[in-house]
C-alpha cells in the first residue's frame, strides 16, 4: 500500500528530528587520527629529507642554499593530506594537525619554510643537522684529518654556489 | 586447473598463433598471440566461450622490447579466471584488426588506445576521437614514452570546438551537459530527439582527463600512486587504491599480512555503505523524492564519521601501501564501528521496507533505462547495472581478493534490468556489506599491518586486479618497471563500460527519463559555452563568448 509507505516514511523523518549541526556557529572537533594541515617543527627537524622523498604531490621541497644552510619548503597548494611525511619522519618533526579550516586567498597562510643550519658529515661530506644546540655551534665545513700527526683538523669552507643546487625549484610567491 | 583448460582450448583451435603463455596462478592467464589471429581469438573467447570483456590496454613498450603491446582482457567470472590476450606490434606504423565487430564493448578502449598510444585499429565500427580533443594535433600520442608528462604540443588548438555527427533526419538536437544539474562532473550528450522521444545520442567526454596514468609511469613511484589513485574518484577512492596495490602485489607475487587484508575489506565495505546510501539518495533526488534523499544522507553521515575516526579522513582514507595498510582498527574503533553498523541496520531496514512498497517511485523508475542481459554482454556492463538485469557477477565472489574468500555473503540480483531494479539491488546490498564488516571484525586476528619489502620489485611483470567498486568492477593492470615505478598502469573504472550502455538505455524513451537513466548507472564524470550578464540599471544584456570567458578567468587579478 502506497499510503502506508508514505506514512512510514513520514514517521522515519519525524523520528529522526533535527540532525543538522550548528557548525560553524559552534566549532567542530576533529577525531584524534584526523589528518589536517601538516605542521613542520624546525627544532626537531634534522633535514634528512625523508618527507620530501615520499610526498606523492611533490609539495615538500628541499634545497641547500650553501654548504651549511638547508631550506625545507612546504608549499601546501596541492597537498592531499595523506600524512606520509608524518609517517616517515624519524624525529616526529611533522605532525598532522587538526586544522581543517584551511580555505584562504593567500597561499602564504598555508606554506611553511624552515631554514636549517647543517653540519657536514666528516665521512661523506654531506650535510646533516646536529641534534643538540651545543653541537650546532661547532665549526662548519670539511674536516681533513692529519693522519701522520694523528690529529683532528677542521677546515671551514663553503664550496656550494650561493644559489639552489636544484634548478627546477622555481617557487612562485604571490 | 581452469587456466590450463582454457589455454588448451585455445591451443587446440589456434595452434601456431599462440606464441607464449604464462600461468602465474590459478586465477590468471596471459597469452601472447600472433597479431593476425587476434580477431578470431577474441571472437572465440567472447562468443563461443562466453567470456566477459573487461578492457583493452595499449602500451608503448618500445624502450624495452622495441614494440607496441596491446592486450585485450577478458574474465571468466564463474570460473574465477582473468585472461589477458597480448599482441606485440612493430614500432613502425603499428596496426591491428579491430575486435569491435565481434566485441562491441571494446569500442571506447580501442579508440582510447588509438588516441593515447597511436595504434591504428582497422575496421573499427566508429573510429572517432574519444579522449583527445579535436584541437589536438594528429600523430601526437601522450602515452608514448617519448612524450613528456608536462608537454603541450605547440600546434594544440585549445579553443577549437568539437565536431559532431549529423543528427538523423527528422530529429532535433538537445544538448545535455557538460553542465547539467544531475551531472556532478562534465560529460556532453547530444540527444537526438523526435518530439519527446530520444532516438539516439552522441557522447563527448573526457573533459577532465587528468593524465594520472602518465604521471604514474613518469613522475610518481610505487608508494606514491595509492594516494593518487585514491583521487581518481570522489566516491570509490579506496577501491582504486586497493585495486592498484593488488595489481602490483599480483605482479610481484607479494602477499600482504592477513590483518591488512581484513582491514582492506572493512574499509572497502565502509566505502560501499556510504556510496550506496549516497546513490539511493541521489537517485531519489533526481526523480524528485527528496524525503528519502534527506533520510539516506542522514543515515549515511555516521558511516563517514567512523571512516574519519579509523583513517583520519571522511573520504580519502590513505589506506594502502604496497604490501599492507597504514591504519589499524583499534579495539575502541572496533566497538564504535559495531555500534554504527547496528544503528545503520536498524534505521535502513524500515526505510527500505517502506520505499520498496512506495508506488510513486516505482511509477517513475519501472521500465525506465532498461539494460537487459544481452545489452550487458554486448557493452560489458558490470556491477549493480548487470546484477539488476539478472547477470550474476560480483568480483568479490568471482575473483576473490583481500579477505573476501573468508567471509560469507549473498550476491543480490534482480531481473527487471530497469532503474527500479538497480534501486532494489543497491538498497539491499547495504545489508550484505554490514554483514561482511561484522564477520571481518569477528575473524580479524592481531598481527602485522605491513609486510617488510626488502628487495626491489621485479621488473617487467604483469599484474591484474579486479575490485568490486560500489558501481561495478574496477580493473587495474600494471606492468612493473624500473626506477621504483610501474612502466604502465591502466585503470578501468566501472563507469567506463557502463557509460557505453547509456545510448541503448535511453533510446526510444521520453527525454524526461534521461536524467534518471543516466543517474542510475551512477556516472562518475562540468564547461560553459557562454554566459549572459544583465546590467540591472539599463537592462542591457551581454552574451559572453567562450573566448571572452576564458580570457576573463585567466587574467590574474591585481
Amino acid at each position: 500500500m502506497s499510503v502506508l509507505s508514505k506514512l512510514k516514511e513520514t514517521l522515519a523523518c519525524l523520528k529522526a528530528g533535527r540532525v543538522t549541526l550548528p557548525y560553524p556557529a559552534q566549532p567542530l572537533h576533529a577525531p584524534e587520527r584526523f589528518r589536517g594541515r601538516p605542521i613542520f617543527d624546525a627544532t626537531k627537524c634534522t633535514g634528512c629529507g625523508g618527507c620530501a622523498n615520499v610526498c606523492p604531490a611533490r609539495e615538500i621541497l628541499l634545497f641547500d642554499k650553501s654548504q651549511e644552510i638547508r631550506v625545507l619548503e612546504y608549499l601546501g597548494r596541492r597537498c592531499t593530506y595523506c600524512g606520509r611525511c608524518a609517517d616517515v619522519c624519524p624525529e616526529k618533526a611533522v605532525t598532522m594537525s587538526h586544522e581543517f579550516e584551511n580555505a584562504t586567498n593567500s597561499i602564504g597562510d598555508i606554506n611553511q619554510r624552515i631554514e636549517l643550519f647543517m653540519s657536514t658529515c666528516q665521512r661523506c661530506g654531506r650535510c646533516f643537522k646536529e641534534p643538540a644546540a651545543l653541537d650546532q655551534l661547532k665549526m662548519k665545513g670539511y674536516r681533513f684529518d692529519d693522519v701522520e700527526q694523528e690529529r683532528w683538523v677542521f677546515r671551514s669552507e663553503s664550496y656550494f654556489e650561493n644559489e639552489p643546487v636544484v634548478d627546477d625549484i622555481k617557487i612562485e610567491w604571490d | 586447473m581452469i587456466a590450463r583448460d582454457k589455454l588448451n582450448l585455445l591451443k587446440d583451435k589456434f595452434g601456431p598463433a599462440i606464441l607464449r603463455a604464462d600461468l602465474p596462478d590459478d586465477g590468471r592467464l596471459f597469452v601472447s598471440v600472433e597479431p593476425s589471429a587476434i580477431r578470431d581469438i577474441c571472437r572465440y573467447l567472447f562468443g563461443d566461450l562466453d567470456a566477459r570483456y573487461i578492457i583493452s590496454i595499449g602500451v608503448d613498450d618500445r624502450p624495452f622490447s622495441g614494440k607496441f603491446l596491446v592486450t585485450h582482457n577478458f574474465a571468466f567470472d564463474a570460473e574465477k579466471l582473468l585472461v589477458c590476450v597480448m599482441v606485440h606490434l612493430p614500432a613502425e606504423n603499428p596496426k591491428l584488426d579491430s575486435i569491435t565487430r565481434d566485441v562491441p564493448a571494446a569500442n571506447w578502449a580501442e579508440r582510447e588506445i588509438r588516441d593515447m598510444v597511436g595504434v591504428e585499429f582497422e575496421g573499427h565500427c566508429y573510429p572517432k576521437r574519444l579522449v583527445l580533443p579535436d584541437g589536438w594535433p594528429d600523430g601526437v600520442h601522450p602515452l608514448r614514452k617519448d612524450f613528456a608528462w608536462n608537454e603541450v604540443p605547440k600546434d594544440f588548438e585549445e579553443e577549437r570546438e568539437f565536431e559532431f555527427d549529423e543528427p538523423p533526419a527528422g530529429c532535433t538536437v538537445v544538448p545535455f551537459g557538460p553542465f547539467h544539474p544531475t551531472l556532478d562532473e562534465p560529460a556532453h550528450f547530444r540527444l537526438y530527439v523526435e518530439g519527446e522521444m530520444v532516438r539516439g545520442c552522441e557522447y563527448r567526454g573526457f573533459m577532465v582527463h587528468r593524465g594520472i596514468e602518465k604521471l604514474a609511469e613518469s613522475v610518481l613511484n610505487y608508494n606514491d600512486i595509492p594516494m593518487m589513485a585514491e583521487r581518481i574518484c570522489g566516491i570509490c577512492g579506496c577501491v582504486h587504491s586497493v585495486a592498484y596495490v593488488q595489481a602490483v602485489e599480483n605482479a610481484a607475487a607479494i602477499k600482504p599480512p592477513p590483518r591488512a587484508e581484513y582491514i582492506r575489506t572493512i574499509m572497502l565495505e565502509i566505502e560501499r555503505l556510504h556510496s550506496h546510501l549516497l546513490w539511493v539518495g541521489l537517485a531519489c533526488h533526481i526523480v524528485g523524492f527528496d524525503t528519502l534523499f534527506m533520510q539516506s544522507f542522514r543515515i549515511r553521515e555516521p558511516v563517514m564519521w567512523i571512516a574519519e575516526k579509523i583513517s583520519g579522513n571522511r573520504k580519502t582514507y590513505g589506506l594502502c601501501l604496497i604490501g599492507g595498510v597504514r591504519w589499524d582498527i583499534t579495539a575502541e574503533s572496533r566497538a564504535e564501528l559495531r555500534a554504527v553498523l547496528d544503528k545503520l541496520e536498524a534505521e535502513w531496514r524500515p526505510l527500505v521496507a517502506a520505499v520498496l512498497k512506495d508506488r510513486n517511485i516505482q511509477k517513475r523508475t519501472r521500465g525506465i533505462g532498461i539494460a537487459d542481459k544481452t545489452a550487458c554482454k554486448r557493452s560489458g556492463l558490470i556491477g549493480p547495472v548487470a546484477r539488476a538485469a539478472g547477470v550474476d557477477i560480483d568480483c568479490r565472489r568471482d575473483h576473490p581478493y583481500a579477505a573476501y574468500d573468508r567471509v560469507r555473503f549473498d550476491v543480490i540480483t534482480s531481473d527487471g534490468g530497469d532503474v527500479w531494479s538497480r534501486v532494489v539491488v543497491r538498497a539491499k546490498e547495504v545489508f550484505e556489506s554490514i554483514e561482511i564488516i561484522r564477520q571481518c571484525l569477528d575473524k580479524m586476528e592481531p598481527g602485522p599491518l605491513q609486510l617488510g619489502i626488502e628487495d626491489e620489485l621485479p621488473v617487467g611483470r604483469l599484474g591484474l586486479s579486479s575490485v568490486e567498486a560500489p558501481r561495478g568492477e574496477s580493473h587495474h593492470f600494471v606492468i612493473t618497471g624500473e626506477n621504483n615505478r610501474p612502466r604502465r598502469w591502466r585503470v578501468r573504472a566501472p563507469t567506463y563500460q557502463n557509460l557505453q550502455g547509456v545510448p541503448a538505455m535511453i533510446k526510444d524513451q521520453q527525454i524526461a527519463d534521461m536524467t534518471i537513466s543516466l543517474g542510475s548507472i551512477d556516472p562518475c564524470f562540468s564547461c560553459t559555452d557562454r554566459l549572459e550578464t544583465i546590467d540591472l540599471k539599463s537592462g542591457a544584456t551581454k552574451i559572453w563568448t567562450e573566448g571572452e570567458l576564458l580570457k576573463l578567468v585567466r587574467t590574474k587579478k591585481a
